[in-house]
């Protein structure tokens, strides 16, 4: 079950302080590379609520996202859709196709999930790579981003671009934690711990999970109608399970199951890719190096071990200084 | 409420559950003893619907049931504890109540509000609480509550469906003697309108308990009756109850 501490709130204020900053007096480059953490970080986030609250990890995120930039990019160049309901379109139909691969998925666990995710995942690249409509491997150009000149702000501004992107990471962050707050979260968190005995109390195991999924998915969607407008450019690259798997180490090098660190994992990553890459072309080993440290130190991330080292101290010094304790541990028996 | 007609069951050439037939009325509280291996908790499995019996029925409250799921089966009112706890360890004793709750009042897929801030679900948690005398550990994870508190909470989970039958599968399992005739009073003080059927090797409990008593041997009731007439008989003394009566 989610809940906030004083670390994760404070690592939040800390985050959000950085991101704003940044917006606020990088050049265009710095607010590139912004826009890149704010966007794979809307993707992190919602593998990290199938992946982090309900096990289910999933290998085509990537695509998922993919299949929202191509929406997104098909809806307003070719069809003449406005971008801001070619977005909602992108959204609601990236979430109907998590959806479906949720309801199937679901029925699977462990391997055998990833290997079925990552089918769909290189399924949609497969087609997306071969089909003309979408320009085959050449990819799609020409896309416009939104047009909110109505309220003053232009968005083929980088910065402007960047704050409209954080705004709306704040947004998804929200949603993410009323998902998991909400009935069907704490659903999902039982099914987690316990999937037999969930559904032994009479809960459709398979729906909540494909529930949970398809709202993942319209994370995943609008991250990648998001992409297509920074980028201004889209290919099938993009639904590659590549970008799946590099989401899920993000994930992992943040901290799973803790919404907070798979953004404190899409800054430490992006921002090492493009440290490393000035210095190295086989920034990728260093990356993979670091990651295995995570792994076997036994931590969850990065913020999974600043949570383990000073998470308590916190909690309990905030107590302290607000006569607020939690009761005890209760060892005895009735 | 509860019936099951010539419930059959192999794995194999092995026959756990042979031609069960099981008739439990509304309120009855039915232990069902039986050495190890005599098919109780196969027959548990049969009834929620972890397993598929290869021919019989199973009835609940007039209904055939037998074709339903799991999950199903737990809507229509059959609820279960096991005897290995089967809990939510990484929750609270209050979340770990409240997921049932929510499955039960139509709050565990809702998008937009919390199920456990939901009145008619803190008024089944409180109650359950108060039932399985739970109230003192209510924000205590399960990992930090004693394995007797557990076994409470087991129960409690099952309660908290607000079941029209339940099914324990030994309770007492584990607990200490102090705890074991705790575990009297909890199953005396539930509501006298809720089906129980109990297995339970705690003799003492189960003759306190049962209104009735059914006897398993390789899978075959070999008695069923009332408790007095299961303290007399022979048969039963011959496969159970003689170890007990001479230890």
């Amino acid at each position: 079950m989610f809940r906030h501490t004083a670390l994760r709130y404070t690592v939040l204020v800390l985050l959000a302080s950085a991101a704003l900053f940044q917006a606020f007096t990088a050049e265009y480059f710095g607010l590139e590379i912004l826009t890149e953490i704010l966007i794979l970080a809307m993707l992190v986030l919602a593998l990290d609520i199938v992946a982090g609250f309900g096990g289910m990890v999933s290998l085509c995120h990537g695509a998922l996202m993919g299949v929202g930039a191509y929406t997104y990019a098909m809806l307003s160049t070719k069809v003449g859709i406005a971008p801001s309901v070619a977005m909602l379109g992108a959204i609601a139909l990236t979430g109907a196709a998590s959806w479906v691969i949720g309801a199937i998925c679901s029925r699977s666990h462990g391997i055998y999930f990833i290997m079925a995710t990552l089918a769909f995942g290189q399924m949609a690249y497969s087609y997306v790579f071969e089909a003309p409509a979408f320009g085959g491997d050449d990819g799609l150009g020409g896309i416009s981003r939104l047009d909110l000149s109505i309220i003053g702000v232009d968005l083929n501004d980088s910065r402007s671009f960047a704050l409209f992107c954080l705004a709306i990471l704040g947004a998804v962050y929200g949603a993410s934690v009323l998902i998991l707050r909400s009935g069907l979260g704490r659903s999902l968190s039982g099914v987690m711990h316990n999937e037999q005995r969930m559904r032994a109390l009479g809960l459709t195991v398979w729906r909540v999970k494909a529930d949970v999924f398809g709202l993942s998915g319209m994370i995943a969607g609008l991250a990648g109608a998001l992409a297509a407008q920074h980028i201004l450019y889209i290919s099938p690259g993009l639904l590659s399970w590549t970008v799946s798997g590099e989401a899920l180490v993000v994930v992992i090098l943040g901290g799973l199951g803790t919404l907070v660190g798979p953004l404190v994992g899409a800054a430490a990553f992006v921002m090492l890719k493009h440290e490393l890459s000035a210095v190295t072309t086989y920034w990728h080993l260093v990356v993979g190096v670091i990651l295995i440290a995570v792994v076997m130190s036994r931590a969850n991330g990065i913020f999974g071990w600043c949570e383990a080292r000073w998470g308590a101290r916190i909690d309990r010094r905030l107590a302290d200084a607000t006569g607020k304790h939690q009761p005890k541990e209760v060892m005895t028996d009735a | 409420m509860l019936e099951t007609r010539n419930l059959d069951k192999s794995f194999g050439a092995v026959h756990v559950t042979r031609n069960v037939s099981l008739k439990l009325e509304r309120g009855e509280r039915r232990v069902i003893l039986g050495p190890n291996g005599a098919g109780k908790t196969t027959l548990f499995n049969l009834l929620v619907g972890e397993l598929t019996p290869n021919s019989g029925s199973v009835h609940l409250a007039g209904a055939d049931v037998t074709a339903l799921p799991v999950a199903k089966r737990a809507r229509c009112g059959l609820s279960r504890s096991y005897q290995k706890n089967t809990l939510f360890d990484g929750l609270t004793v209050e979340e770990n109540l409240g997921l049932a709750a929510a499955v039960h009042t139509g709050n565990a897929t809702k998008l937009w509000s919390d199920s456990l801030v939901k009145p008619e679900v803190r008024e089944i948690v409180d109650e359950v609480a108060e039932q399985v005398n739970l109230m003192p550990y209510i924000h205590a994870k399960v990992s930090e509550i004693s394995y007797g508190v557990r076994r409470q909470l087991e129960v409690g989970v099952a309660l908290a469906t607000r079941p029209l039958v339940l099914l324990m599968d030994e309770p007492t399992s584990g607990v200490g003697p102090e705890m074991s005739k705790g575990f009297h009073d909890l199953l005396n003080n539930l509501p006298r309108d809720l089906t129980m059927l109990i297995i339970e090797h705690d003799m003492d409990l189960a003759f306190d308990v049962a209104d009735t008593i059914t006897v398993l041997n390789y899978g075959e009731v070999v008695f069923d009756g009332l408790p007095d007439a299961a303290r007399g008989s022979k048969l039963l003394k011959e496969i159970y109850l003689g170890s007990w009566e001479d230890a």
